[in-house]
């Protein structure tokens, strides 16, 4: 089948110092040279092949080598060794941070990229309106990218992409930032794109996603290709893999300590531990039972070692029910946009649903956290916080949102007879 | 079925390694030109002054160099405004393009990390900027012209030194301009050096002041052969010669050629050291 992008046994190695300055030239190249050079090997090996129509994830932990994938593709950088084969019309869209200049307007710097990919100047200025219909950028076209919102930065790139009817198509984990109904969009044109024959090379961080889209999937681990093939395998293979992860860094179990056991209810690394778990009512007070449509806090302490605080962890919180398991919520500080520098000592969480309208039940508040990939979990409780939705309702499922019915008027009897 | 008419299967597109895509010449020119105006465009667009800034600066420099040339340290030579003015103009071009391009690359991360733009524009881009800012001027030398002279058929061949010219200024643009991205001390080597220069040439006084024996100094810098090729074909004062100005021409198509090499070679690493 034919190809539209290839990788050929790519190697591609960054010196660890950039000298830049006779200084540093000094300081650390002569040495450098003497001993032979330090090099990063960041992609080891790579070789395999998107080709026509093949809508390819790339999956992997942050430094395992998508970026610099993407950027080899892209012909931002070149490889140290192999070769990386593209059609001529590739577009991509790695970085939207860097793409454009904030002090100019949109318009002016779609304009720049259209002829950056070798457009003529007079049929640029004609795709203009395209460009912005696209990118539902009308009325603030002629503002200075410095004023849009990363959104609206993602929709410019992708109009003028959109224009380009590129062969190849490299995506890196950009489209995370638009509006949900914008990226189904995004991602139409993609498939679209697709089904027309290109070829698209898509890094990711949202597993859900690139199992639902892609076709295939390359798994990049420390640089090299891990895994590739059929995009549901292989994401659960990653999904599998994270989870023996957690469980090969609980520590062994030196007896139950109060309610907990480790590798049995609770799991992780315990490099963080989370402590005082609480579950209050809205007055604050301490409380195992809550009427359903009512206040919650679940408030807890994430602690570590003073002297080996942990980066960026994530801290998530899991309602299911404890009848039959079924996850009826699932939270964490990454999809609030909540970043945590890092936590070094004490430090609380607490959660507040101003009503949860779960069907009154049995049910387990589970906590955890993370490391900051999702790689494996610092501590995680399972099925150890127990709460009791209490209410009158017989309704069935899961959650009760308020509501209320209303019934028409009867029909005119007339109207029901004809 | 005959196999004329068979359904040609649809062509499929070569592949080729990543990032080696020149653009077609148009589509270069177009990409120059657009870079050009909307730098232009950024610089002025938010000052009051707006595009008569150029021409300020220039006028003002003028000002105060007739001032002390002129007067306090009267140099004697004869229409010296507009002396000055023809050769303060062309270093003018000469320092601000070859000052731009040294930073172009590294000050323009957005433009490198657009993965069609060739980067070889960005220099050629430096060195369009200002000339467009000394073309500025222009009316004002020929009113100057006009007023003392008289204007000389030679302006009409002045187009072909500016060509010249920006072959000198592009091949040492991209020279820098690659440089620069792996010698971080480059752009502040380059403007010492332009400093220094600027007195070494020949912009406010007169390459037969100097004494014999450290004119050829002055002579391994192709600007002075320039300034004094302008002068020559605008005030009618004797020029540098054919030989001269032929040594001027090898060495700036040597520089354009040079420069490019150099620059290509060292721009598909730019990416990762910015």
């Amino acid at each position: 089948m034919a190809e539209r992008i290839r990788f050929e046994e790519v190697w591609k190695a960054y010196p660890r110092w950039a000298a830049r300055t006779l200084r540093e030239t000094i300081d650390r190249r002569v040495p450098g040279l003497l001993g032979g050079g330090e090099q990063r090997w960041v992609l080891r090996d790579v070789s395999f092949s998107v080709s026509r129509g093949e809508f390819t994830g790339v999956i992997g932990l942050n430094g395992a080598g998508k970026s610099t994938l993407l950027r080899l593709a892209a012909g931002l950088s070149s490889p140290s060794r192999g070769r990386v084969l593209l059609p001529e019309e590739t577009a991509a869209i790695l970085n939207l941070g860097d793409l454009f200049d904030l002090a100019l307007t949109g318009r002016e710097n779609a304009l720049t990229t259209a002829l950056a990919a070798g457009v003529l100047a007079r049929r640029a200025r004609a795709l203009m309106p395209e460009i912005i219909a696209f990118a539902e950028l009308e009325g603030f076209e002629d503002a200075p990218l410095r004023t849009y919102s990363d959104g609206m930065r993602l929709r410019l790139a992708f109009g003028v992409l959109a224009q380009l009817a590129p062969d190849a198509l490299l995506l890196d984990e950009v489209m995370a930032v638009g509006d949900v109904r914008f990226r189904e969009k995004c991602l139409d044109y993609v498939r679209q794109r697709c089904a027309d024959g290109a070829g698209v090379l898509f890094a990711s961080h949202s597993l859900d996603e690139v199992a639902r889209e892609c076709s295939r999937v390359v798994w990049l681990e420390a640089g090299a290709v891990r895994a590739i093939g059929e995009a549901e395998a292989v994401v659960a293979e990653y999904r599998d893999a994270m989870h023996s992860e957690t469980r090969a860094r609980t520590p062994a179990p030196n007896g139950p300590s109060g309610e907990f056991e480790l590798r049995r209810n609770r799991f992780g690394s315990q490099e963080a531990t989370i402590e005082h778990v609480e579950l209050r009512d809205g007055l604050g007070r301490p409380v195992s039972e809550m009427t359903s449509g009512g206040p919650l806090e679940v408030s807890f302490v994430v602690r570590t070692a003073p002297d080996r605080p942990v980066v960026a962890p994530i801290v998530g919180l899991t309602i299911s029910r404890a009848l039959d398991g079924i996850g009826c919520y699932d939270t964490n500080t990454v999809n609030d946009g909540l970043a945590v520098q890092q936590i070094a000592g004490e430090r609380r969480f607490t959660l507040r649903f101003e009503r949860l309208d779960l069907i009154p039940g049995e049910y387990f508040i589970d906590v955890g956290a993370y490391e900051r990939e999702w790689r494996y979990a610092y501590d995680y409780h399972w099925h150890v916080h127990p709460l009791r939705v209490v209410g009158s309702s017989s309704d069935g499922g899961v959650f009760r949102p308020p509501h209320c019915w209303e019934v028409g008027e009867p029909a005119a009897s007339s109207t029901a007879r004809s | 079925m005959p196999a004329e008419f068979a359904v040609a299967p649809p062509l499929e597109p070569a592949l080729r390694p990543a990032g080696a895509r020149p653009l077609r010449p148009r589509a270069f020119t177009a990409l120059v030109l657009h870079l050009t105006a909307r730098q232009l465009k950024s610089s002025h667009h938010l000052t009051l002054l707006g595009w008569g800034w150029p021409v300020a600066r220039q006028l003002a420099q003028l000002a105060v160099l007739v001032f002390i040339f002129g007067n306090v340290f009267d140099l004697d030579i004869e229409n010296y405004p507009v002396f000055l003015f023809v050769g303060l103009m062309a270093w003018t071009w000469f320092s601000g393009a070859v000052s731009a391009a040294t930073s172009s690359v590294l000050t323009q991360r957005h433009l490198v990390m657009q993965p069609r733009l060739p980067s070889s524009v960005l220099p050629i881009v430096a060195a369009m900027v200002p000339l467009v800012d000394v073309l500025f001027a222009l009316p004002v030398l020929v009113l100057m012209l006009a007023l003392s002279t008289g204007l000389e058929w030679g302006l009409l061949a002045c187009p072909a030194l500016l060509v010249l010219q920006l072959a000198l200024v592009a091949g040492l643009g991209w020279l820098v301009a690659g440089v620069s991205v792996f010698l971080r001390d480059v752009p502040n080597l380059i403007g010492v050096a332009l400093m220094i220069l600027f007195y070494l040439t020949p912009v406010f006084y007169d390459r037969s002041r100097v004494p014999e024996r450290f004119r050829w100094i002055l002579d391994l810098n192709p600007m002075t052969t320039l300034i004094e090729a302008y002068r020559s074909l605008l005030l009618g004062t004797p020029g540098p010669g054919i030989v001269r100005l032929a040594v001027v021409a090898a060495v700036s198509v040597s520089f354009l050629v040079l420069g490019h090499r150099a620059f290509t070679r060292l721009a598909p690493r730019f990416a990762d050291r910015l």
